[in-house]
């Protein structure tokens, strides 16, 4: 999947406008409750095909984390 | 007539409430996630149970003459802060796991405290044969993930959670200790309560 393809994906997820995913944009502050991201988590790695880990999201807090690392695992 | 929930006893039972409803709504979320087959299914059967024991904590406050408290926090919300976010279904599952372990033991041993409502006691009957089941699916869910995940994996995972429940658990014990005593104290006469203590 390309890069720009995976935050309008992240957005679709979470039910947001696409403007409100800013690299700099805090996930946790996105959502109501963190089970939406972990649901999220879970689907984005069956659509696209990965595998995360504990390690992979130690360092993803932003929206901008998470496409850098959805981008390294796919290969975008 | 029913006798009243003290307000410590009020606050734990509403705090067991919210726990479920917040494990319903995150099964429940996972639910909708998950593939066709056995994991979709028990998942949607976890969920069901989870909505239905806080019905059983709602019902049984009512009976108990009162409403239950809005509480924001859960234990849930706490683990998932120490330990971060799950990032496949076998860390979620591991996690599972790992709570529910906690969830039956803090069950068993609140049930064992002397002088508890007979309401209280019927809950507690319904809902631990469901928590020993949700124990054992996800059990076996964890061991037929073994081939894809690694059993090292899974065992390092729950290992993990395990450390992170004592640290939760710990933190809540100290947090809400006045309530704890509280009720112990009010239960029974302090050589049962030590001989019901609260779980460790």
């Amino acid at each position: 999947m390309p890069v720009a393809d995976l935050k309008p994906r992240i957005a679709a997820y979470l039910k947001l406008p696409i403007e409100h995913l800013q690299d700099d944009a805090i996930l946790t502050d996105l959502v109501a409750e963190s089970f939406i991201l972990v649901e999220m988590i879970i689907e984005l790695q069956d659509t696209l095909g990965i595998r995360l880990t504990q390690d992979d999201l130690k360092s993803v807090r932003t929206v901008g984390d998470l496409v850098s690392l959805l981008a390294r695992k796919t290969g975008a | 007539m029913p006798e009243k929930l003290t307000e410590n006893e009020l606050w734990v039972l509403s705090f067991y409430r919210t726990s479920e409803i917040n494990g319903a709504l995150f099964f429940g979320r996972l639910a909708r996630a998950m593939k066709p087959g056995p994991i979709q299914r028990d998942m949607t059967k976890h969920f069901s149970d989870e909505s239905l024991h806080a019905w059983h904590w709602t019902a049984c406050i009512n009976k108990l003459g009162t409403d239950p408290l809005k509480l924001d926090q859960t234990y849930q919300d706490k683990y998932l802060e120490a330990s971060g976010i799950p990032a496949n279904l076998m860390e979620v599952l591991a996690l599972t796991q790992t709570f529910e372990k906690r969830v039956i033991g803090q069950y068993a041993r609140h049930s064992r405290i002397m002088g508890l409502q007979p309401q209280v006691l019927e809950v507690f009957g319904k809902i631990i044969d469901d928590e020993k089941w949700h124990i054992e699916w996800v059990g076996k869910a964890l061991k037929g993930m073994e081939p894809e995940y690694g059993k090292d994996y899974i065992d390092a995972t729950l290992k993990r959670y395990a450390q992170v429940d004592q640290e939760v658990y710990g933190a809540v014990l100290k947090e809400h200790q006045d309530r704890v005593d509280a009720l112990l104290h009010r239960q029974g006469s302090q050589e049962e309560s030590a001989a019901c203590q609260w779980p460790t």
